[in-house]
């Protein structure tokens, strides 16, 4: 048999590192880890011991017995045109990497609780002995996994559990509801992780009235203040963007009164679903479908989720929205009732601290803001709003490497 | 419960290894380190730098032959431990089948783990007088999920380290492959520790959980600082009270732990058992 993990993998590469026969790839260091999809078992070296599915935060990994057919197929076609990797070969194996004791600060700031902060918040109460103060603007911790990641989603969001229980640390004192400005200047260290939640702009006539990713992922995972849409109204909407997102909008707005019932979404945010008279999505590509920024599972699930009532178009770009509808460069209109926009998103500057506003992001070297010491940067806000959940941890990692390193020299504890 | 015993049996029959046959017992052992410098209760203190580099490496080999002495004790404490909950569950099942297979296992282990340690150093260890007292009670009187959550303690804390050991070029071979021989069967045995964690623990009350957490938090407290003992620093000729305080304070070792030990915690935590009272225990003995 052996074991397949399913699209639901957030990389964040926990099960490579209990394998006892190094079949999961591609593992830190290879090339295509990092990207934000998923990780792959070979089949062919496996030896079903299951502890990859006891480790994996989101229930990614299964035996094949109990994953979809796909997901076997795909695990095993990552690794068809390579030879088996020989397990008891152990010079085949990567070399253990050791981060040495460096002493590093007493009081840390950490602000945002997404993952990028959470992962950050781990980091320096493993390598460090730092008392760490943790805000975040919001009432609970998660970020964009609780108020981005779709519904339909849940063992994504399971990790959030992995999140209370941090904040719980007694070396944590955790802060909800408030804002890092709020906070007097007394850390030695500063860790921004506030993300990157704002929806880029397409930049044409009549956007005003579109609905973004950004609004319509924080109404449909019920984050506190969110606007309501104005009325879906059918039976065709068009969403423009060729991300994970933007096939989440589409399955959301495709989704029946039952598929609804099986999501946890608040009461009203299903009836509106249920009531909206959308019965077909057209997604628009700025390229052509290999270009496309969806990973394939994201792609099959989709396409198994809703069938023929989404179309993908690609090659598409828009230029002016109006009650009519989409119209597209070369002249056509798509008649819609709704348009949404998902076409990435960006940071935005944050007080004090230099920004690259072509990137949206804090420039920074290794997660150490350029020409402000003591400040830091982690997650989206650091590298930008691309990759899962999982990228998040290796990127906090070695911004968290890069504090304490500059914080003191490697010191003898001993001593 | 069942279900996860098959799959293990599957596994185990997918892939066993025998020490017996896989090892060459008699090639000769060279002089390479007995562990990860890095994983020295030393490494990282001002001694740890006095120390030319032949002694280093004779420290790791001490080091590595008492944790697996440690291992040793653990194994034959989690036998019986074993034995005594299947005692009376009915032989077809795949639960108590794996439950033996498991047994196997380690005794096998421990045969491979006491050759191996004789190969590598002179003098022989064995746990503190208080931890093998506290064993041996532990192993008498041990139930449920303290039985379950102590033996996964051990095992995991051993194979954190282990993992690294084998993978690392600069370490003496032999030990290599033993703990890859190690870490591929326990592997198997941490899975069936965590399953069966959990379903003790289904439904216990706040007191129980309170108790047990403390009961497990203690094993591991046990197990931990019974790793590395005075006798490994006389063997080695360093002066015993500086070595002592210095791996006490040694705050890179620590770090390693913690970090190692970040899955076990979490896993702890998801059933409650990270309460106040566990939480300062694992907190001095450096797993949080
Ligand atoms: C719609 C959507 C769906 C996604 N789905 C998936 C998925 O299924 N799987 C997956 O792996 N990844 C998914 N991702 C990606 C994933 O969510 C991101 O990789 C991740 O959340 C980025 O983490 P972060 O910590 O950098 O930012 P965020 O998650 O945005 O966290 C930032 C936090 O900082 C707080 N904050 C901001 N400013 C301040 C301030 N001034 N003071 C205090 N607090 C502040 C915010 O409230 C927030 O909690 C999705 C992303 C989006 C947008
Ligand atoms: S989510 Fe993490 S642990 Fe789970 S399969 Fe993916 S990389 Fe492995
Ligand atoms: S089941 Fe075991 S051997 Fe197979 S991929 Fe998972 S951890 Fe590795």
């Amino acid at each position: 048999m052996s074991y397949a993990i399913s699209g639901e993998c957030c990389s964040d590469a926990s099960c490579v590192a209990v394998c006892p026969m190094n079949s999961i790839h591609p593992s830190p260091g290879e090339p295509g880890f990092g990207t934000g999809a998923s990780l792959f078992i070979d089949p062919r070296t496996c030896i079903d011991c299951g502890a990859c599915a006891d480790i994996c935060p989101v229930d990614a990994a299964q035996p094949a017995d109990r994953s979809a057919v796909e997901d076997v197929q795909r695990n095993a076609a990552y690794f068809a045109e390579q030879e088996p990797l020989d397990a008891m070969d152990l010079d085949s194996w990567g070399e253990p990497s050791y981060e040495l004791w460096g002493g590093g600060p007493r009081r840390v700031l950490v602000v945002g609780a997404g993952p990028a902060g959470m992962y950050a918040t781990r980091e320096l109460l493993l390598r460090t002995s730092a008392e760490v103060t943790l805000v975040d603007r919001l009432e609970h911790v998660g970020g964009l996994v609780r108020y981005g990641v779709a519904p339909d989603h849940p063992s994504t969001k399971q990790i959030i559990r992995t999140f209370e229980r941090i904040v719980r640390h007694d070396r944590v004192r955790w802060l909800p509801g408030t804002d890092a400005g709020e906070l007097p200047d007394e850390f030695d260290a500063v860790v921004h992780a506030v993300g990157a939640r704002r929806s880029r702009r397409l930049g044409i006539v009549g956007e005003e009235a579109a609905r973004t990713a950004e609004e319509f992922v924080a109404w449909y995972n019920g984050r506190p203040g969110a606007p309501v849409p104005a009325d879906l109204a059918g039976p065709r909407a068009v969403v423009v963007g060729n991300g994970n997102v933007a096939l989440d909008l589409a399955r959301i707005l495709l989704s029946d009164e039952q598929r609804l019932r099986s999501m946890q979404v608040p009461a009203a945010v299903r009836d509106v679903l249920a009531a909206s008279g959308v019965k077909e999505v057209v997604l628009l590509g700025r390229r052509g479908p290999e270009e496309a920024a969806y990973t394939q599972s994201a792609l099959q699930e989709l396409l198994a989720t809703v069938g023929d009532r989404v179309e993908l178009r690609y090659h598409a770009r828009p230029t002016s929205w109006t009650p009519e509808g989409l119209t597209l460069d070369d002249g056509t209109t798509i008649a819609a009732g709704n348009l949404f926009t998902a076409i990435g998103f960006e940071g935005q500057p944050i007080d004090g601290l230099p920004f690259d506003p072509d990137r949206g992001i804090v420039p920074n070297v290794r997660g150490a803001v350029v020409g402000r010491p003591g400040h830091y940067v982690a997650g989206w806000i650091k590298h930008g709003a691309r990759g899962g959940i999982g990228v998040n941890k290796a990127c906090a990692q070695e911004t968290v490497m890069t504090l304490v390193s500059s914080s003191r020299a490697l010191v003898s504890p001993g001593s | 419960m069942n279900e996860t015993a098959q799959r293990l049996l599957g596994s185990a029959s997918r892939l066993s290894r025998d020490p017996e046959t896989e090892i060459d017992w008699d090639a000769p052992v060279g002089d390479g380190y007995g562990m990860s410098p890095e994983w020295s209760t030393l490494y990282g203190t001002p001694y740890w730098d006095e120390l030319t580099e032949a002694q280093q490496r004779e420290l790791t080999r001490h080091e590595s032959a008492s944790v697996a002495t440690t291992g040793i004790w653990f194994e034959l404490i989690l036998q019986q431990l074993v034995l005594r909950d299947v005692y009376d569950k009915p032989a077809r099942s795949a639960e108590f089948q794996w439950a033996l297979t498991e047994i196997a296992d380690e005794c096998r282990h421990s045969i491979m783990f006491a050759r191996a340690t004789e190969r590598m150093v002179e003098p022989a260890y064995r746990p503190r007088w208080p931890a093998r007292e506290l064993g041996r009670m532990f192993k008498t009187v041990a139930t449920g999920e303290s039985a379950y959550a102590a033996i996964l303690v051990a095992e995991e804390v051993l194979d954190v380290m282990q993992r690294d050991w084998m993978r690392d070029r600069r370490v003496e071979p032999l030990v290599r492959t033993v703990n890859h021989i190690h870490v591929v069967e326990e592997s198997r045995h941490m899975v069936f520790a965590r399953e069966e964690t959990r379903e003790r623990l289904a439904g216990a009350g706040r007191g129980r959980r309170w108790v047990s957490a403390l009961v497990i938090a203690i094993a591991a407290d046990m197990i931990v600082s019974s790793m590395v003992g005075p006798a490994v620093y006389a063997n080695v000729g360093l002066d015993v009270d500086r070595a002592v305080r210095e791996a006490r304070r040694n705050e890179h070792h620590r770090s390693l732990l913690r970090t190692s030990c970040a899955n076990l915690m979490d896993f702890l935590g998801s059933l409650g058992l990270l309460t106040p009272a566990a939480s300062r225990v694992y907190r001095r003995t450096g797993l949080l």
